[in-house]
């Protein structure tokens, strides 16, 4: 009897809520902790430097429980493909391992500026500029696995990569056009280059999800 | 455009991942298919045609004919 599926999905669902749960309470208890003991003063952080701290940590620990959970390859198909019937390959266990590592990667860069001038403010021009420098070197590696990714991927994967990047390219360019106008006419505040990218970062995560979840990822 | 990809699996007894190992896709690629939500690229269906040994034609349809 042919099927498209033994597992549970619940079930796997309910494990990953489970991790990303553990993880989430880990972070905020650390935050938590070094909020309380004056190592970490978000006093002078901005909405773009929450919302990217945010996001870094739900990249990283996205990174983390599917990098570790390669480590099993019946768990790492599970976490890939909640509905799979058969334990990852060792090409497909490489994959999610590459994939693992941009989203890591991805929240290390997003996190590093914004961990660095809330802990080490005022930041010394030497110090930001080789956090800079490791940031560019984080940047190529992760383009490299970018493109690793996209020249593994299959031919549905790599179009709703391609429909995230237009839909977000339409949305946000009529976005940017329509706030830098406002600005202009001084109704509308001035937006720095980092809320942009937080801004950016976080519709093509709202959109790649939302395309994910229409063509049945799960 | 709806297709035959479901009932051609079954025939032969294949899981969705077979099939997926078959055409090398992913397992959501074939569920997508068979579900309707994705269209495949032409060299996919290509390659679908003859993995089942029948015209492109008799797999899918576009609801034109």
């Amino acid at each position: 009897m042919a099927t498209s599926s033994n597992a549970k999905p619940s079930v796997v669902r309910l494990t990953l809520g489970a991790a990303g749960m553990l993880v989430g309470a880990v972070v905020g208890w650390g935050t938590g902790r070094l909020v309380k003991h004056g190592a970490l003063d978000l006093s002078g952080a901005g909405w773009s430097d929450l919302a990217a701290g945010t996001i870094a940590a739900m990249l990283l620990a996205s990174g983390l429980i599917i990098g570790l959970a390669t480590f099993n390859p019946r768990l790492a198909a599970r976490i890939i493909d909640p509905a799979g019937d058969r334990p990852a390959r060792p090409s497909q266990v490489i994959f999610y391992r590459q994939q693992a590592a941009v989203l890591a990667l991805a929240g290390l860069m997003m996190a590093a500026p914004v961990v660095a001038t809330l802990v080490l403010a005022p930041l010394p021009p030497q110090l930001g500029q080789a956090i800079m420098a490791g940031v560019v070197a984080l940047f190529l590696l992760q383009t490299l696995l970018n493109l690793t990714v996209w020249t593994r991927a299959d031919e549905m994967m790599r179009q709703m990569i391609a429909e995230a990047g237009s839909i977000c390219f339409w949305v946000l360019q009529g976005g940017l056009f329509l706030w830098a106008a406002a600005e202009k006419l001084n109704i509308a505040p001035a937006l720095s280059a980092w809320d942009l990218m937080t801004i950016l970062m976080g519709v093509y995560l709202v959109v790649s999800s939302v395309l994910s979840l229409r063509r049945g990822f799960n | 455009m709806k297709n035959r990809l479901k009932v051609l699996r079954a025939e032969r007894d294949w899981s969705q991942a077979d099939l997926a190992e078959r055409l090398e896709v992913s397992r959501q690629t074939i569920n997508a298919l068979e579900t309707g939500k994705y269209d495949p690229s032409l060299p996919l269906a290509f390659r679908i045609a003859r993995l089942f040994g029948q015209p492109i034609e008799a797999i899918f349809d576009d609801g034109e004919a």
